[in-house]
């Protein structure tokens, strides 16, 4: 992966009003958990686009570092802390409860303070700390060891156990379970939650380690504005406002300062210009097999008479069912006792025996051609984004290549990357756009899409044909002028693109041919399957 | 001797102390006829003044070689028609399941008495069988003949 450092020295200036502008992306700080009360920051966005010369598709968001996020809990839980006369442990569980939203928990906590630490798993006992004991004539529950002097621990509750038991238990919960914030006492019907200094008294470190990072996963987890970024080995966590019910007018594509571009409102990379509910619907249908029914009926006809289905894989027009007998025109399925002298050379097609099948038949290998076509450009230019990596190699290989054969320095074969990078990313956005346009109602608009569409995917085959001549060629200083010309211009096409279709979208003027599913809210509470 | 081993011999000396009434529980011989107590063959009889009354139902609990930080697993031999039962007879009840309401000092009595609570007071959220399930929702009075039945055939002696 290259570095923030790389990613922006490869963008070529035109392209620079594009990239995320990380310094307008403030989101201010710690104090607005509470996303839910205030003013949607992407919709105003639209309103100052003018001046601010944002593009349409540009959305606020910010990037956080491991210790970031580890700074941001620490906060949290200080503040709570000192407001609310409580230990940092206990802090923490109970701003875990409340999934971080620090005003609720406060409030909350004022009015009922009692009620609150037990629904969170904590005691109101102000018994001292817990601590590691040996107690005489203790026996342990769990294995039922009575040794003299036996080592052993217990909640604030006081359900003592042996701190092997203790032990093995944790080790079960953070290794086996992966859990970490809701790990309750080892007794049967004891709600209380083991705090972090308990913890630390009771296991080993590679334990303790793997048991904060869980804990810093629930927080990012817990938290809806917040989502990690999902490149291999990439730690970092995106802060974004955008909202479930916001996913129908803006598609809020982000990038990591790794330089991952993803999409902050559903699961997959960046797919710009397709909402994501389009994006859902379409790798649904282009990953299941309804298109095999889609087939058959493009394919196939029934037999008029035992409706057995048939395909027709040469020969004459003259069918005989194989099943029921019934001789009948594959062209007009017509009776062919009606065909006369006719034979072979299906003239009635006026007739309206036939006429229903043929419509039926004609309806459906239209929509099978339909989808065809946007399947066929959709994969191809996923095909080559897939050879993404593939391609970033080669041009390495290339521009070393060229500063041996030309004698030109690094900084004057950059403008290769610049060209790979920009082929990169517009194949990503033109293999997304034949997914949108698919489920496009036609109007005047669709036309000036296809129209942006055309032009960006004519300008992305050109710098692609010139990418890939000859090292000799490439040398050549009038190509290299071609080439920069055609990466900047490709890039402006994309902006142009892209800008265009946000706008529209932000503004509701698209009109789509299948229905917005309603968006559900994202919920983590997992189906039970058993009884409680 | 094993944390397994151990915590099940104390099972066995408790549960010989003290039992509910009408339960039975024991650890099985196994072909050398020596005790295995990682596999026990249990009885849970009907709650009085429930439709389960004056059955007693053969329930095989196996203990893992983890026990007790892992669940036993509990399964009717036969199977039992009931909503929350597999059709290979094993129990869906949430203190059996590590991942939800297990905890290591859950002891076998406690499991015994929560699978008898299961048997008059079944879990439509979670059904296990579709037949026994889809009449206990559909049809309850044919479910309470079928479980009628079912008791008679398992009779307590």
């Amino acid at each position: 992966m290259d570095t923030d450092d790389d990613f922006m020295s490869n963008v070529s200036s035109e392209e620079e009003d594009m990239m995320p502008d990380d310094s307008d992306n403030d989101l201010s700080g710690d104090d607005d958990f509470d996303f839910d009360d205030e003013p949607d920051p992407d919709i105003d966005m639209q309103q100052d686009f003018g001046q601010k010369k944002k593009a349409a598709y540009d959305i606020t968001f910010k990037v956080y570092q491991p210790q970031d996020i580890q700074k941001q809990q620490d906060d949290l839980i200080k503040e709570v802390n000192m407001i609310l006369d409580i230990n940092k442990e206990e802090a923490a569980i109970l701003l875990r409860h409340f999934r971080w939203n620090k005003e609720r928990l406060i409030e909350d906590y004022m009015e009922k303070p009692s009620q609150v630490l037990e629904a969170a798993g904590l005691s109101e006992s102000s018994a001292e700390a817990p601590r590691l004991k040996s107690i005489p004539g203790f026996v342990c529950d769990i294995c039922c060891e009575d040794e003299e002097g036996l080592q052993s621990f217990a909640l604030k509750c006081g359900h003592r156990y042996c701190v092997d038991c203790y032990r093995q238990y944790l080790a079960q919960k953070i290794v086996e379970e992966g859990e970490a914030a809701r790990i309750q006492c080892p007794s049967d019907d004891c709600n209380l939650i083991i705090d972090a200094r308990s913890l630390d008294l009771l296991v080993t470190q590679d334990l303790t380690d793997r048991y904060h990072k869980l804990l810093n996963r629930t927080y990012v987890e817990d938290r809806d504005s917040l989502k990690w970024c999902p490149a291999p080995d990439c730690q970092n966590v995106v802060e974004c406002g955008i909202k479930k019910k916001d996913l129908t007018r803006i598609v809020p594509t982000v990038a990591c300062l790794c330089s991952m571009r993803f999409c902050f409102g559903c699961p997959n990379e960046d797919h710009q210009p397709a909402p994501c509910d389009l994006v859902k619907k379409w790798l649904k249908k282009c990953a299941d097999d309804s298109e095999t029914a889609n087939w058959i009926s493009a394919n196939t006809k029934e037999c008029p008479k035992c409706n057995s289905t048939i395909e027709k894989n040469g020969g004459c027009n003259h069918m005989t069912c194989r099943k029921c007998k019934h001789e009948f025109c594959w062209m007009c399925m017509g009776l062919w006792s009606e065909h006369g002298t006719s034979w072979y050379n299906c003239n009635r097609f006026e007739e309206k025996s036939g006429t229903e099948a043929r419509d039926a038949q004609a309806k459906s290998r239209v929509s099978l051609e339909r989808y065809l076509h946007y399947y066929n450009r959709y994969a191809n230019h996923e095909q080559s984004a897939r050879l993404d990596k593939e391609m970033y190699l080669k041009t390495e290989k290339k521009m070393v290549q060229l500063q041996k054969e030309s004698g030109m320095s690094w900084i004057e074969v950059q403008y290769l990357n610049s060209a790979s990078q920009a082929l990169q990313t517009c194949r990503r956005t033109l293999m997304w756009t034949y997914a949108f346009a698919f489920y496009l109602a036609r109007n005047n608009l669709t036309e000036i899409f296809e129209d942006n569409q055309k032009d960006l995917e004519m300008a992305v085959e050109s710098l692609s044909e010139m990418f890939e001549k000859p090292v000799q060629e490439l040398a050549d200083s009038k190509l290299k002028v071609d080439i920069m010309d055609k990466t900047s211009y490709c890039n402006k096409r994309r902006v142009i693109l892209l800008d265009d279709t946000a706008q529209n979208l932000a503004e509701g003027r698209w009109t789509f041919n299948v229905e917005f599913t309603n968006p559900t809210p994202i919920s983590n509470t997992k189906g039970s399957s058993s009884r409680r | 001797m094993s944390l397994c081993q151990n915590r099940l011999q104390e099972e066995r000396k408790q549960w010989r102390k003290d039992h509910p009434f009408g339960f039975y529980a024991r650890p099985q011989k196994n072909a050398q006829g020596v005790l295995d107590l990682k596999v026990w063959e249990c009885g849970i009889p009907g709650k009085a003044n429930t439709i389960w009354e004056g059955g007693l139902f053969k329930l095989v609990v196996t203990f893992p070689d983890e026990y007790p930080t892992k669940p036993p697993k509990c399964k009717f031999h036969p199977p039992l028609f009931h909503p929350n039962v597999y059709p290979s007879g094993t129990v869906c009840l949430s203190i059996l399941n590590e991942e939800e309401a297990w905890k290591p000092a859950i002891t076998i009595k406690q499991i015994l008495l929560g699978v008898q609570d299961l048997l008059d007071d079944p879990n439509p959220e979670s059904p296990a069988q579709a037949e026994a399930y889809n009449m206990f929702k559909k049809d309850r009075a044919e479910y309470e003949r079928r479980i009628k039945r079912v008791v008679r055939e398992n009779a307590a002696p």
